[in-house]
């Protein structure tokens, strides 16, 4: 197949003609175009285009022939077509390029600072609004579970229990260990001058019991679950599984996110419990094998530091800390339109939101708890 | 005829275990409008998928403008892709481009043209499929119909040698159908576009097809191969006259 076209183009005081020759197509129309941007300007009045020796021509010969035309119309004359031949003229026709089809970029352009800046404000107030209504029929959902609980899709819910927890135990046994570890590495330091040793065991423990473990769970299960929710909500959303259940007389609130608030608030903080063992059994590690500390001197102390409040509260964030993951997990796929960017953009979102909402409530919470119990 | 830009020997598909169609052979014929037809769940879309190189065979081997289909053979499988377009059942639009950006992509991607240039060819594809006007839209905009034809646009969008396409116009409605079969007769005439088209539309299989095959899910083969109206008058096989001499209004 010959792929390649010709092109003579005369320039005459009165008239620009040109002689198009051989296949005009994808291959040869580039550089045509090409040529014609660089015919001087301005332009004769008229501008001739012999065709008659054009053997093929496709959708993409055709951009010539607009270019060619809007040439003529910029220096107010008229294309003049020679020779053309039929199969020329049928193509033309059956593109009805007498009516060409109307200019400017396909590209969205993007909006300016202050119009972006105007939609992210929107979208914030939009967001804060359904967020609300969310929140609202989760919790109505879940009150009318506790009058009927047998509403409960047990199935599913054991089914996120063991994808939340169980599967989470690895990585959180290892983090948690390795956190406690550095932990005790770390104060050892300090406290090895003053020949507070001891101390090492209580600072794990406490720190881990209160703070760190609640925490470092709260924010794996962000990372592996609230992301999964949201892209498991959003995916549905994406390919009207959503739409199918509720035309089925399922609630969304009920059949998706029920299960997995549920699930997630019982695992979370045995989860947590799981963290802060293994955080202790770091701390050991260092304190018996580098601070000669014994066994049972280093559990003493570990065990008279830790009071049942305290175990208590740490297990206490960390269910309220599950309930926001997930909700905000299940929200942000919710709210999810449009196609696979969007799904991306809600576990991002999902993730973030989180950990933040997670931070901002421990902070808040441990003012309570300066004022509660001083 | 002249010599066959697909050849199918042998191949036997499936997944795992589950074979779905056994020991295959047939070639398509340059400037042909072949139809693939089989009834829903037989291994259409799996045997078009392979042609393209998705799937690995089981056995058997297919070639495509003479050359061997192997993805594994980067250089190859580059040079097979430059002359082929697709496509999808589902349409397979990018869901965060509009409808103009998915047909400007390949078009960006492999050609020449830039700027202006770039932006009316986009437009007189979709004008050909019927969706001038639509070029901002993004897919979850539209309607089932529509994103199958803008599929079609970007399938055509570099007017390749061969053109695949799974149930284009399922979902359309009878005139878009009719357009549908001008354009895909209009491209093999004057461009001389292969097609593999898989259909069940009756009324365009017996305007383009120049030759048809027929899976059958149970014999796990193919029941009938042939020009469709020597099959709608002559063929013996139950199957195929029940395909062919079905009641208006069962069609679809
Ligand atoms: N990715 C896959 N994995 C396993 N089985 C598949 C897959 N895709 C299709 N199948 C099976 O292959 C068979 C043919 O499917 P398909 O080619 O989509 O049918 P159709 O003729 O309707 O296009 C069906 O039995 C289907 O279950
Ligand atoms: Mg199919």
């Amino acid at each position: 197949m010959n792929n390649t076209a010709d092109l003579d183009i005369s320039i005459g005081s009165d008239a620009l003609s040109l002689t198009l020759r051989g296949a005009l197509n994808l291959q040869s129309v580039p550089g045509i175009l090409d040529r014609l941007a660089l015919v001087p300007r301005p332009l004769p009045k008229r501008i001739r285009a012999d065709l008659g020796g054009v053997t093929r021509m496709d959708d993409c010969g055709a951009l010539v022939i607009m270019e060619l035309r809007r040439m003529a119309e910029a220096s107010g004359g008229k294309l003049e077509m020679e020779r053309t031949p039929d199969h020329v003229r049928e193509l033309l026709d059956f593109l009805r390029l007498d009516s060409p089809p109307e200019p400017g970029p396909i590209r969205r352009a993007r909006p300016d600072i202050l119009t972006r800046f105007g939609e992210k404000t929107m979208h914030v107030v939009d967001q804060a609004a359904s967020h609300v209504s969310f929140v609202g029929e989760t919790t109505t959902t879940l009150a009318s579970l506790l009058v009927r609980p047998g509403r409960l899709r047990l199935g599913d819910t054991i089914s996120y229990m063991q994808r939340v927890g169980v599967d989470a135990l690895p990585i959180v046994g290892l983090i948690s260990f390795l956190l406690g570890l550095i932990m005790a590495f770390m104060s050892a330091v300090q406290l090895q001058q003053f020949g507070a040793n001891i101390y090492v065991a209580s600072l794990v423990a406490l720190a881990m019991v209160r703070e760190l473990g609640p925490i470092m769970t709260a924010i794996i299960v962000a990372g592996r679950s609230g992301s999964a929710f949201a892209a498991e909500i959003g995916t549905m959303k994406v390919s009207e599984e959503v739409d199918a259940l509720i035309t089925m007389g399922f609630k969304p609130a009920m059949f998706l996110v029920a299960p997995k608030v549920i699930a997630s608030v019982l695992v979370v903080p045995l989860l947590t419990v799981f963290s802060n063992l293994f955080a202790i059994a770091g701390g050991l590690v260092i304190g018996v094998g580098t601070l000669n500390l014994t066994l049972n001197a280093y559990m003493a102390q570990t065990m008279s530091t830790l009071s049942i409040f305290d175990i208590n509260w740490g297990i206490f964030k960390s269910a309220v800390f599950a309930l926001l993951i997930s909700t905000v997990g299940c929200f942000k796929g919710y709210r999810v339109r449009g196609g696979a960017a969007s799904v991306g953009q809600a576990t991002t979102s999902a993730v973030v939101t989180s950990i933040f909402l997670v931070i901002l409530t421990d902070s808040v919470l441990a003012v309570i708890l300066r004022y509660w119990r001083p | 005829m002249s010599a066959p830009v697909i050849t199918v020997r042998g191949l036997t598909m499936g997944f795992g275990d589950h074979v779905v169609m056994r020991d295959l052979n047939f070639d398509i014929h340059a400037g042909e409008v072949f139809v693939i037809l089989g009834g829903s769940g037989c291994g259409k879309s799996t045997l078009l998928k392979h042609m393209v190189g998705l799937y690995k065979p089981m056995a058997g081997r297919i070639t495509v403008a003479g050359m061997d289909m192997d993805p594994d053979d980067d250089g190859a499988y580059r040079r097979i892709l430059a002359r082929i377009g697709v496509m999808f059942q589902g349409g397979a639009l990018f869901s965060s481009m509009n409808l103009g950006e998915n047909v400007a992509l390949p078009i960006t991607e492999y050609s020449g043209l830039r700027g202006r240039a770039v932006d009316d060819l986009v437009r007189l594809k979709l004008r050909q499929v019927g969706l001038e006007g639509f070029e901002h839209h993004l897919p979850e905009e539209l309607s089932g119909g529509m994103r199958k034809r803008a599929a079609i646009a970007r399938a055509l969008a570099l007017n390749p040698e061969i053109l695949f396409l799974d149930e284009p116009s399922a979902g359309l409605d009878p005139i878009s159908s009719a357009g549908l079969d001008a354009l895909i007769l209009r491209l093999n005439r004057t461009l001389g576009t292969t097609f593999v088209v898989v259909t069940h539309e009756l009324s365009s299989i017996l305007t383009i097809a120049s030759r048809v095959v027929m899976l059958d899910a149970a014999s796990k083969s193919i029941i009938a191969e042939g020009d469709p109206h020597e099959l709608r008058d002559r063929s013996a096989h139950p199957f195929v006259r029940q395909f062919f001499n079905r009641q208006p209004g069962m069609e679809g």
